[in-house]
Parts: C-alpha cells; sequence; structure tokens
C-alpha cells in the first residue's frame, strides 16, 4: 500500500455540473495518484455522489476536464467505453444484473467486450469468487444473496475487467449493520493489494483506517483534504468541525 | 330438426363447413403475419423513443413516432383498415390478405411499442449504469442487459396484445375478405340460422386463445427461474 506520486491515474480540472438550475458541483481540481485511497465525507447534497460519478461520466461534466491516464475523457471525441473498461464502480445499490447468474454477472463484460473467451472469463470468475469468499454461489442468482454478498460479488464484477482505479459510491450505506463489516474487509483487502480507490462513505472508521487521504465535499467544492490523521486530529474547516462533530 | 339434424344442415350440407376452414386459415394467416410485422415495428419504436428518453438524441425520428402512435391509438382499427384498403392501396391489384397483415400490424405495432417501452422503463436505472460502468455500449447493455429483463416483464401484456390482434382481425370481412367471423356469417345467411354458425366461431376463436394464453404461461413461468 503504498502512492506512487509519479504516476497519475486522474486529473481533475475546475470541474462543474449543474442539473437545470442547481450547480452541484462548483469546480473541483484535484490528482488522485496511483495507490491512492481517497476517502470522500460529506454531508448529504453535499455533491460528493455526483463528483465520483462524473470521474466515469456517469454523469456528463457541464464544466472543466477530467483527464485519465492523460487522456481527456470529457472530450466528445473520445471513445468513453474503452476508458470505462478500466475504471471500476461499485453502487450502492449494487445493481447486479438480476437475470443473470452470480458467473454471468461477472464474465458478461470480459466475454462480450472480447477481453476474455469464455473458458478464461469463467476461470477468473472463479478465482474472484474465491477471494471475495463466495466461492459456492457461482450459480446463484442475486435475488438469492444477501445485500453483503451482493455487494462482493459487485466487487468481483468490477475486478473482472482489472481496472486501474475503482470507485466506490457509497459501497455500504444500503447495508444490514452486521454485513457492513466483510464489505469493508474486502475493501480494506483491495488497498492492501495497491488497488487504486475512490471512496464516498459515512464510514469514518475505514477512511481513519484505510485512506491515504480524506477529502471533505460541501457546496460543490472541496472544501478540506489531507491525510486521514490531520484530517480527523485538526480539522481547520468550520463546517468540517461541524459536520465531524455530528458524524464522530 | 333434432341437434344432430341442424348440425348436418349447417356444417355438412354443401360442404359448407369449407366457409369456416378458409376462414380460419385467413384469420391464423392475417394474425401471424400482423404479429411479426407487428412486433418487428413496435420494437424499433420503443427503442428509438427509449434512445430519446435516456440520451436526448434522435429528435425528429422520436417526434414522427409519437405522431405515428398517436394517429394509431386515436383511431379505430376499422376505419384504419378501411383507410388502407381504399385509399393507400386503391389503385393498386394487391392480395387483401396483405392489405389485412399490413393494416393490423402497422396498428398493433402502436400498442406493442408503447408495452415494449414500459418494459424498458420498468428496469432500473442502476441495471443500464451498472453495464456502462463496465465499458459496455448502450447497444450493448440495452440487448444483454436490459432488453431481456424488460421483455420478460412485458410478456403477459404482449400475449394480451397478441389476443386482442387475433380478435380484431374479424373485421376483415368490411374489405371482402373472408376470415373466420365472415366464413361463420356466409354460413348463416345461407341457412338462416345464427346459433350453429356463430357459436362454432365464438368456440374456435376461444379455443385459440386458450392455447395463445397457455403458451405465454408457460413462457413466463421458464423465465421467471431468475426470481426464486
Amino acid at each position: 500500500m503504498s502512492v506512487d506520486r509519479s504516476k497519475v491515474l486522474l486529473e481533475v480540472q475546475g470541474l462543474e455540473k449543474s442539473f437545470k438550475n442547481n450547480h452541484v458541483l462548483r469546480g473541483i481540481t484535484t490528482d488522485i495518484y496511483q495507490g491512492e485511497v481517497v476517502v470522500i465525507v460529506g454531508p448529504s447534497g453535499s455533491g460528493k455522489s455526483t463528483f465520483l460519478r462524473s470521474l466515469n461520466l456517469l454523469e456528463q461534466p457541464t464544466g472543466g476536464r477530467i483527464l485519465f491516464e492523460g487522456t481527456d475523457i470529457t472530450d466528445k471525441k473520445v471513445d468513453i467505453n474503452r476508458h470505462r473498461q478500466k475504471i471500476g464502480m461499485v453502487f450502492q445499490q449494487f445493481n447486479l444484473f438480476s437475470n443473470k447468474t452470480v458467473k454471468q454477472n461477472i464474465t458478461l463484460a470480459p466475454i462480450n467486450l472480447k477481453l476474455m473467451t469464455k473458458a478464461e472469463a469463467e476461470k477468473r470468475a472463479y478465482e474472484l469468487l474465491e477471494r471475495v469468499g463466495l466461492p459456492d454461489k457461482a450459480d446463484s442468482y442475486p435475488a438469492q444473496l444477501s445485500g453483503g454478498q451482493k455487494q462482493r460479488i459487485a466487487i468481483a464484477r468490477s475486478l473482472a475487467m482489472n481496472p486501474d482505479i475503482m470507485l466506490f459510491d457509497e459501497p455500504t450505506s444500503a447495508l444490514d449493520p452486521e454485513m457492513v463489516g466483510e464489505v469493508l474487509e474486502l475493501m480494506k483487502e483491495l488497498a492492501r493489494n495497491g488497488m487504486t480507490m475512490v471512496v464516498v462513505t459515512h464510514e469514518m472508521g475505514f477512511a481513519r483506517e484505510v485512506g491515504t487521504r480524506v477529502m471533505f465535499i460541501d457546496e460543490g467544492v472541496i472544501q478540506e483534504e489531507n491525510t486521514p490523521q490531520e484530517f480527523f486530529r485538526n480539522p481547520q474547516n468550520q463546517r468540517l468541525r461541524d459536520f465531524l462533530s455530528k458524524v464522530l | 330438426m333434432t341437434f344432430m339434424e341442424k348440425f348436418q344442415f349447417n356444417f355438412l350440407e354443401n360442404s359448407r363447413w369449407q366457409f369456416m376452414v378458409t376462414g380460419l386459415k385467413n384469420t391464423l394467416l392475417i394474425s401471424v403475419f400482423a404479429v411479426i410485422l407487428g412486433v418487428a415495428l413496435g420494437f424499433l419504436i420503443a427503442i428509438v423513443r427509449s434512445f430519446h428518453d435516456k440520451t436526448g438524441k434522435l429528435k425528429i425520428l422520436n417526434f414522427l413516432c409519437r405522431v405515428y402512435l398517436t394517429v394509431i391509438r386515436g383511431t379505430p382499427a376499422m376505419v384504419q383498415l378501411l383507410i388502407v384498403y381504399y385509399v393507400i392501396f386503391a389503385s393498386v391489384n394487391i392480395d387483401k390478405l396483405l392489405v389485412a397483415v399490413i393494416a393490423f400490424g402497422l396498428n398493433s405495432a402502436a400498442y406493442v411499442a408503447e408495452i415494449i417501452r414500459s418494459g424498458i422503463m420498468s428496469i432500473d436505472e442502476g441495471q443500464t449504469e451498472a453495464g456502462r460502468s463496465l465499458g459496455l455500449s448502450f447497444t450493448q447493455t440495452m440487448r444483454l442487459i436490459i432488453l431481456p429483463q424488460a421483455l420478460k416483464n412485458v410478456l403477459p401484456a404482449l400475449g394480451n396484445e397478441f389476443i386482442v390482434l387475433l380478435k380484431e382481425t374479424s373485421i376483415s370481412g368490411y374489405i371482402g375478405l373472408m376470415d373466420l367471423t365472415r366464413g361463420g356469417d356466409i354460413i348463416r345467411s345461407q341457412t338462416y340460422e345464427a346459433l350453429f354458425p356463430l357459436l362454432a366461431v365464438a368456440t374456435i376463436y376461444l379455443l385459440i386463445v386458450c392455447f395463445l394464453s397457455y403458451l405465454v404461461d408457460r413462457l413466463e413461468r421458464r423465465l421467471r427461474v431468475s426470481e426464486r
């Protein structure tokens, strides 16, 4: 788990996003380096999820640029599908394909994007299922799984694409409390193995323990960002202090 | 006359049963090909409309589709049939069966389009987002993830539309086509007996509809595996 400052994966420059009259992101600039675990916190409606979803263009930014591995992916001429293959995403609501088995969920994209043969993809699926601790669920349907299991499968599905970076949009917020641990544990394991991650979460323990950088977003801008130690021990911004006093 | 005598008189004498057989054949021909045309065209319209809803593109095509839906759904099928026959194909020598297939197919397409579109809309946006986030294109996401689920959800409604279409073809007689209904009616006009021929016609429709429902039911059950 070490940050490589020489390799910048994502460069976000003056990112803005408006929905009609609602100016959600008001100019966000930051760089995300290889091996970083950036944890984004902030009150609801602050724009943190919109920011995360902009990073793979699930939200189309209305201003600014995003460079992924040196390519401006906000450029209309860029084939976004090709870059999304390298940006994994895990959703709050899991979003497993409900008409597909677990194995099909994991192998669908690699096979149809012609990145692997069926046999290769299935072999990889079994390895990943082993890794997320659900080797016996290959032929189950999502409806037969618990929330925690679904999220672990969703992470495995993302990993099957061998992403360079993974985005987590409140991955534990829809889980029953007793299942939060298993998902966080898996995410910690990913971080230990050097995965670059951007995580929107309310799990302050995770931010403190696993994050290499914690970012506080409110009113559509980064109000403060720092190492977890400084962020929690010595917050500068008044809004952040208010926020922390409420959540800690 | 006894029951058997009446039966003999209405159906066997002068081989009157042949009216029913020819009629049934035509009804089935019209229905099957109209369903194919309706599903193909309806599917295209649904895709255009959904693509527009999700991306804001294809404005003109979407507008044309909406006009089409409004006109078709806003006028009686019978008037449409008459217009297709007496106006559109007025100066062309064309098989009436083909006219009926086109008229009923165009009509059904409007309903099929809205049924399929409602199916696409019923699928959670998260399914699309998950597909796109893995790098699948809009088309791949649609084909591999959204449509299979959408079609499963609207299967009962689609089955219903096929049943409606089958029964709607009973107005084909108005362009001088002998469908099942007209076949029975011809017998009635020859024998001056209404009960037997019309009851026979009704029973045949009923049996076909029951068979269709049975097929849809079976298909539904087969597709429901993932909801266990």
